[in-house]
């Protein structure tokens, strides 16, 4: 029985994953090769920017940026479309026999689906930038998964205050340009004040950032300060996102 | 309209009841004043100018559905029949009271449909089925009974945009009543639109239904609706339950209570 409600929620998901990404590019000629192709030209154009413009702060500027880069959307996109998730499939809703998160976490999947696109054109990057073939690479995998985590449990918070107060989406927005830029997604951290390379240190997204190129980049593994602030980060968010959600259940159904 | 004569006389002996409601009561705190944004709850609680209000949705709800009976849930908008109905399916928890349902038989079948217009008919039956529960197997099994019964074949490849309002309505009608083993359908206004033709091939359809045990609860503000297809009716007005029984004497009430 619980296996296969287990199997159920997958197929689920998996549905909901697959309407977002058709729609997504319904109308265009290519379809889903633009799942690729697009973030290998917008790879490329950063690329070319980033090493014409300010080739001189960091060795491997472009890859540095794109590193960074392609965790930064992982996060902003599962909780940029995983904010609208409930709103969105107001008539779903109260059909589903799942937990109402399934449409949550759904979203938060068809991020990390195109994270797997993106991952692609990124290792492209990768050849012809040269940089060496590691096994610490391999060590991206647990990285991303804290990051979701993290990413999932700020979902489900914003996904339930966005069914009270529409705005938040806005406000979101700005937030997430302050948070961009205190991320230190194109310049070394090592370039700020001593102040703001502690705050920046504590971010949780730098974390993770930080932590990717470390194994991506440099071939190192990230140190136990680092894996310490990553776990901590997504296990304390996902929790607080998840009694959230759970407490405000009644009032979400009631007024959507 | 023979349709409903026929419902009536399937009426088998009532065992234990399939839906048991006990003194449900559903209660909303709300904010006086329309608090929608962000800025004005923020604003609101600085001035201490937000206060609730205690809503009473529902006032000690009691009523039993037996297998097989076809009961009706007659109010004007807003009495709080929608309520009663997200209840029924498990998508809110009463402030107090119990509700006794096997919430994996109940099929809801609503006028918003939660289709995606973006996509294929095909695909929609997959992302509907799968969320009101069925399997991908169970729908692969049935997929074409579905397009059948819809009446939909060669048009299961396009986007439903390009669909009439009748064929998405006979899709979704369609999905909701794809199992054949007993359960308990839930209609939420929906035989008081669509063509003739469909009402008339949805009614027996549900009859079919209720011949394999299904039970059948129908929402509706209209007194036709209930009087043809009910063999039993509760009327539910401003939250309080007014009345329980024959339909044709609730909906007199109901009725008298209008003009």
């Amino acid at each position: 029985m619980k296996k296969e409600q287990l199997k159920q929620y997958w197929f689920v998901i998996k549905e909901l994953t697959g309407r977002e990404l058709k729609r997504k590019y319904s109308r265009s000629y290519l379809g889903v090769l633009w799942s690729v192709l697009n973030p290998l030209l917008s790879m490329a154009v950063m690329s070319a920017i980033f090493s014409m413009m300010f080739q001189r702060s960091i060795e491997n500027f472009p890859i540095y940026y794109l590193t960074g880069s392609i965790i930064w959307s992982l996060f902003t996109g599962a909780t940029n479309a995983a904010m609208t998730s409930l709103v969105d499939n107001k008539q779903l809703l109260i059909k589903v026999k799942l937990p109402m998160q399934v449409f949550t976490l759904s979203r938060v999947y068809t991020s990390l689906a195109n994270f797997g696109y993106s991952f692609v054109a990124y290792v492209v990057f990768l050849f012809i930038f040269k940089i060496p073939l590691n096994w610490t690479m391999l060590v991206l995998i647990p990285i991303v998964a804290l990051t979701l985590l993290f990413a999932t449990g700020l979902s489900l918070f914003l996904a339930s205050a966005y069914v009270f107060f529409g705005d938040i989406k806005h406000l979101y927005g700005i937030l997430l340009t302050l948070w961009m830029y205190i991320s230190a997604l194109f310049y070394p951290v090592t370039a700020l004040s001593e102040t703001m390379q502690a705050v920046v240190r504590e971010n949780p997204m730098y974390c993770y950032i930080a932590a990717a190129r470390e194994c991506m980049m440099y071939g190192k593994l990230p140190d136990a300060g680092l894996w310490i602030r990553m776990i901590v980060w997504a296990v304390v968010i996902f929790t607080f996102g998840q009694l959230f959600f759970q407490s405000k259940k009644n009032n979400i159904m009631q007024k959507v | 309209m023979s349709t409903g004569q026929n419902i009536e006389n399937t009426v088998v002996q009532q065992t234990e009841p399939v839906i048991s409601i006990k003194n449900v009561t559903m209660k909303f705190k709300i904010a006086t004043g329309n608090v929608s944004s962000l800025k004005e709850y923020i604003i609101g609680r600085i001035k201490k100018q937000i206060t609730h209000r205690e809503l009473v949705a529902l006032n000690d709800i009691t009523f039993d559905v037996m297998k097989g009976e076809v009961v009706g849930i007659i109010g004007t908008n807003g009495s709080g029949k929608s309520t009663l109905l997200k209840i029924v399916s498990g998508a809110l928890k009463p402030t107090s009271g119990t509700v006794k349902v096997d919430r994996n038989k109940v099929q809801l079948l609503t006028l918003g449909t939660g289709f995606d217009y973006e996509l294929t008919a095909k695909e929609n039956v997959y992302l509907n089925g799968a969320i009101i529960g069925f399997t991908k197997e169970y729908i692969d099994e049935k997929y074409e009974d579905i397009v059948k019964f819809a009446e939909l074949e060669g048009f299961m490849e396009e986007k439903m945009k390009n669909f009439s309002s009748g064929m998405v309505s006979r899709l979704g009608f369609a999905i909701a009543t794809m199992r054949e083993t007993p359960e308990i359908l839930i209609l939420d206004e929906v035989l008081s639109v669509g063509d003739e033709f469909f009402r008339k091939k949805s009614m027996e359809r549900i009859q079919q239904m209720i011949h394999g045990g299904s039970t059948v609860l129908i929402v509706s503000h209209s007194i036709s609706t209930i009087q043809q297809n009910c063999t039993k009716a509760v009327w539910i007005e401003k939250g309080i339950q007014r009345m329980t029984g024959e339909p044709k004497a609730v909906c007199e009430a109901y009725q008298n209570m209008r003009n």
